[in-house]
């Protein structure tokens, strides 16, 4: 095969590689650094430029006499840490056991397509976190099963409109709305002696802990730019979380949490 | 100092951010061997801020990095027992730590700032935001930088956990070949 089918090839795999690492919510420079590390398997230099939609990658070999360049989009995927730790598992296989790039191509197909957890367990998984939560925040055992129901439903509108593909920002709006409205009813009924931590924690299943730390981690890696625009959409869900609490804040005349 | 029920509420205080952790962690799918880990992580770092804080002067932030600093060195360790990158399980640790309600109550300040007419309320408004909105910041900075702190130390086994070169050369060995070693990539 001729050099340049052959970068073009490769290059091919590892803008699905790169993307797919980065929508799953990898760190920038680990997803550059397992990139460059099966390409190097290759005998091949990999380099690339990162931005919260796009990747640029160029794929060169040692004298930089043959390149492939090629812009790739990151297709919005949810979280995935098992994807994320078994594709890094898998450039050190290929650049351990120099496997071949079907190889390579057949085990990255095997990784992606494995199934999620159970929804259904997620969402008590979750419910039960936010209940202890509420805990943490001092709450007692009435704010603790209000918090618990309120985020069942909560989840489950965002668990539901996310299905639907509706836009994520509206999603956040809607889902911290419903929550909080759950959360209300103990500083309504004045139920337990902590009704406005019942209310206050009723949404905090809804931070988007993943990207915080990782626009952090980027910042101080030196990926200033993916870094800022992971903190900005970041902070975009925070925004839409507080819209949705503060409707609920008005609609039940609360001017204080 | 260290009376009963001090010592009640930390182990509490341990337990209900393991549940949290277990909770916020598989939204984002982790491995299932990771899951239990990051919850005796989160338990470990979230019980210690909970001590540091109610003994000590410390304020939020020192607190946090100190814990996450902890979390980062035990899952620099986990991280070489069963071959994950360190972040799969110090990441969802770090969540019930995370300042989600400083973040909030921030936004809602300042909504309530554009409300208000009168001028005592806004500068009180505006001690309320800045109050927040700074503790977010540097909550959320102390976490990453003290959970991150040991990988810098120990940079050349952080970044290798995933490679398993046990297997790999086991298998050559049986096949005939010479063993690869552990040799530095240029980092490019």
């Amino acid at each position: 095969m001729d050099i340049h089918s052959e970068l073009k090839e490769l290059s091919h795999f590892l803008s699905d590689y790169s993307t797919c690492l980065m929508a799953v919510g990898t760190h920038t420079s680990r997803v550059v650094r397992n990139t460059s590390r099966i390409a190097q398997s290759f005998g091949f230099f990999a380099d690339m430029t990162i931005f919260q939609k796009t990747i640029i990658m160029t794929l060169r070999d040692k004298d930089n006499l043959h390149s492939y360049s090629s812009v790739n989009k990151i297709k919005p995927m949810a979280l995935n840490f098992e994807i994320n730790s078994r594709l890094s598992s898998l450039s050190w296989e290929a650049y351990d056991e120099r496997l071949s790039l079907a190889q390579i191509k057949s085990r990255y197909q095997e990784i992606v397509s494995k199934p999620r957890m159970n929804k259904w367990i997620v969402l008590l998984l979750v419910a039960f976190a936010n209940a202890s939560f509420c805990r943490l925040f001092l709450g007692d055992w009435q704010a603790m099963s209000i918090v618990f129901i309120a985020t069942l439903v909560g989840f489950f509108v965002r668990q539901k409109m996310m299905e639907k593909h509706i836009n994520h920002l509206f999603v956040f709006v809607s889902a911290s709305f419903v929550a909080s409205m759950i959360g209300s009813i103990a500083t309504l009924y004045n139920i337990g002696n902590t009704p406005q931590i019942a209310l206050g924690t009723s949404v905090l299943f809804l931070i988007p802990g993943v990207p915080l730390i990782n626009g952090v981690l980027d910042i101080i890696e030196g990926h200033a730019l993916a870094g800022v625009s992971r903190l900005i959409n970041a902070a975009l869900l925070i925004i839409c979380l507080a819209i949705g609490l503060s409707l609920t804040l008005l609609l039940i005349g609360v001017d204080a949490l | 100092m260290m009376t009963t029920d001090f010592i009640l509420a930390i182990i509490f205080d341990c337990f209900f951010a393991a549940v949290a952790s277990i909770g916020f962690a598989v939204i984002s799918n982790p491995p299932r061997k990771a899951i239990l880990v990051s919850a005796f992580l989160a338990a470990v770092g979230h019980g210690f801020r909970y001590f540091l804080l109610q003994s000590t002067s410390l304020d939020i932030s020192s607190a946090s990095f100190i814990a996450a600093f902890i979390i980062g060195l035990l899952s620099i360790l986990f991280a070489k027992k069963i071959h994950c990158p360190a972040e799969v399980f110090s990441f969802p640790s770090l969540l019930p730590m995370i300042p989600g309600m400083y973040a909030y109550k921030t936004v809602l300040a300042s909504v309530k700032f554009i409300q208000s007419d009168d001028y005592p309320t806004s500068v009180n408004i505006i001690v309320d935001i800045f109050r927040n909105g700074t503790t977010t910041v540097f909550v959320l900075f102390a976490l990453v930088v003290g959970v991150s702190v040991p990988m810098f130390i120990f940079h050349s086994q952080t970044f290798s956990v995933t490679r398993i070169l046990k297997f790999v050369n086991k298998e050559r060995r049986t096949l005939g070949k010479p063993s690869v070693e552990i040799e530095q990539i240029e980092e490019r």
